[in-house]
């Protein structure tokens, strides 16, 4: 009795990567050193995708590795970091030289564009980015200042993103694609539903019977996933809550080799285009003294 | 039980610190970036202010960390939150609200409107440099209610007006932010390493508030590229006090990484 759902999504990681076209609009569900889509960028770097516009609403080690790696071209976003560790400086430098169009909102400005976009609307108001030097600079297409029909409050109206893909990094999935998130979820409801396709990268895939339990821990659902990749250790070295922390060396190490492009390309070359797998390059940096480090305390969450 | 008494000695970072940890209010909502404001209002909440609300916009609330953290995103940070949510809830739904009672932010430069630059430096048509950028800067200095900034006191970063506007604080006067549709009231305080700095209540422009133990009402100016507003008599800054040195130094940046209070280095973060 009942409905059999058997439509499995589960892919390997460079088919996922491969429904990538070149000049696509691709929504990156990481933060900062949290959670970031880092294997699957490794994979598409490995692939050579080429013209992308990116929308990170702050910025982390996923958005670095592609923009150093030449991958795109137009880039939507707030900021971003690598928290106290150093900044994203690929993606900085690539400003500076004028390597890429950057679209530079706030980070609620990139979080209203996705939320009027998951909405269905063409465009949303909000009461930051008023008066600042940001809106200067954003093209004349992007946003409108109005006065509320209302109220008459000055409003700014800035428009809808509904990028082609949307990638997150969780916890589980189930092979359908129903998606559990541990810990803050930033943006990644929003970009989920604002984006035409989604695809999961997931630590653990877990039976639809694990999903029924609590359902009200799903925060994608199935319904809105085209791919599912199981990768585990897929945000690494960016941490993800209860299952792995930051490799602290790694940052170090990345900051410290990409302050030239020089040290960049060889950073890439060690870790991306010079292996052939994910786990190839899981394999160089995690021994079991590293895994030791990394495993989280049940309680602690890190 | 806890000793009392000021700091023997004390880097100016844990000066800057203490005294910005001081200005939060029993209670009140506040969201705090990476960084000094985070450690700062992590040390009000285990000082002096319990019930001070800490909302950190990736997206928790009520944490308790007990091991020195890289920044919001590091899971250290959001050690016994009550709350896990997403951008929507917490920059939406309580800093676009209106429910943000305080913003803590930092930057590249402050003018003497209180604006703030955290994009890029001389200019967006020929950049010459360029930090994280603003993130959420500019939501929390246009919806807070109120706006305290940390910034290190020298002269490129204070010049008389911003080379981009990336965080409004009066704009450019007293009803600068009413112009341009801003709610909220603005800048209160900056605290840099050399002194406390506020605003003028009638031109907003920035004034003198205090200067910190041993710091000259010359090292200040010349660090400074505007002429600020000063007070009669100048009071000295209160330094930290032993309590407050304690948990800066043993509980939240045990490794000096913010507070400059010895040469950091950083290791892996225990999890003892």
């Amino acid at each position: 009795m009942g409905v059999k759902e058997t439509k499995s999504k589960l892919m390997t990681l460079p088919d996922a990567a491969n429904l990538i076209k070149d000049g696509e609009y691709l929504a990156l569900g990481g933060f900062s050193i949290t959670r970031c889509v880092v294997g699957f960028v490794h994979e598409l770097i490995r692939q050579g995708k080429r013209n992308l516009v990116v929308s990170e609403d702050i910025g982390g080690l996923d958005l670095d590795l592609l923009v150093g790696a030449g991958c795109v071209r137009k880039l939507i976003a707030s900021g971003g970091s690598l928290d106290s560790f150093g900044p994203i400086k690929r993606t900085m430098d690539a400003f500076l030289k004028k390597k890429i169009e950057w679209e530079e909102y706030s980070n609620l400005g990139v979080e209203f564009k996705y939320l009027a976009g998951a909405l269905g609307l063409p465009y949303i108001p909000i009461k930051s980015l008023l008066g600042s030097d940001l809106v200067k600079y954003l093209p004349p297409d992007a946003c409108r200042e109005t006065t509320c029909p209302f109220t008459g409050e000055k409003l700014l109206l800035i428009r809808a993103l509904n990028p082609d893909w949307g990638i997150v990094h969780v916890q589980r999935s189930d092979p359908m694609g129903n998606a559990q998130i541990d810990g803050p979820r930033w943006d990644n409801i929003e970009l989920t539903r604002a984006s035409k396709r989604v695809i999961i990268t997931a630590e653990e895939i877990v039976d639809r019977a694990f999903i029924e339990r609590q359902p009200e821990l799903t925060a994608v659902p199935d319904y809105l996933v085209e791919a599912v990749v199981h990768l585990p250790f897929g945000a690494y070295p960016t941490n993800c809550y209860k299952y792995y922390d930051c490799d602290f060396p790694h940052f170090q190490h990345y900051v410290e080799i990409n302050q030239t492009e020089e040290g960049f390309k060889k950073y890439l070359e060690e870790n991306v285009l010079g292996v052939k797998s994910f786990d190839e390059y899981l394999d160089k940096w995690i021994d079991i003294d590293k895994l030791k480090k990394l495993k989280t305390h049940p309680i602690l969450g890190y | 039980m806890t000793e009392t008494g000021h700091a023997q000695e004390f880097s100016r970072g844990e000066l800057m610190t203490a005294v910005a940890a001081r200005a939060l209010r029993d209670g009140e909502r506040v969201l705090a970036g990476t960084g000094i404001p985070q450690v700062a209002a992590t040390l009000a909440k285990y000082a002096y202010v319990p019930n001070l609300v800490i909302l950190v916009e990736n997206g928790y609330a009520g944490a308790i960390p007990v091991h020195p953290f890289v920044g919001t995103s590091d899971n250290r940070a959001l050690y016994r939150s009550t709350i896990f949510t997403t951008f929507l809830d917490m920059n939406g739904m309580v800093l676009h609200r209106g429910k943000v009672d305080t913003g803590f932010l930092t930057g590249m430069e402050v003018d003497m409107y209180g604006n703030l630059n955290l994009t890029v430096i001389p200019s967006y048509e020929a950049p010459k440099v360029r930090p994280s950028g603003g993130g959420g800067a500019n939501d929390i200095a246009s919806l807070s209610d109120r706006i305290l900034v940390i910034m290190r006191h020298e002269r490129r970063k204070f010049p008389a007006k911003v080379s981009h506007l990336t965080c409004p604080g009066y704009i450019d006067g007293p009803d600068g932010r009413k112009k341009v549709g801003l709610r909220g009231k603005g800048p209160e305080f900056v605290f840099s390493n050399l002194a406390v700095l506020g605003f003028d209540e009638e031109s907003k422009r920035m004034n003198l508030i205090s200067l910190h133990p041993g710091v000259t009402l010359d090292e200040v100016k010349a660090n400074t590229q505007f002429e600020l507003i000063l007070p009669e008599r100048i009071p000295t800054t209160e330094p930290p006090s032993v309590e407050e040195q304690r948990l800066i130094r043993e509980v939240i940046d045990t490794s000096g990484y913010y507070t400059g209070w010895k040469e950091p280095k950083i290791v892996w973060w225990g999890k003892e």
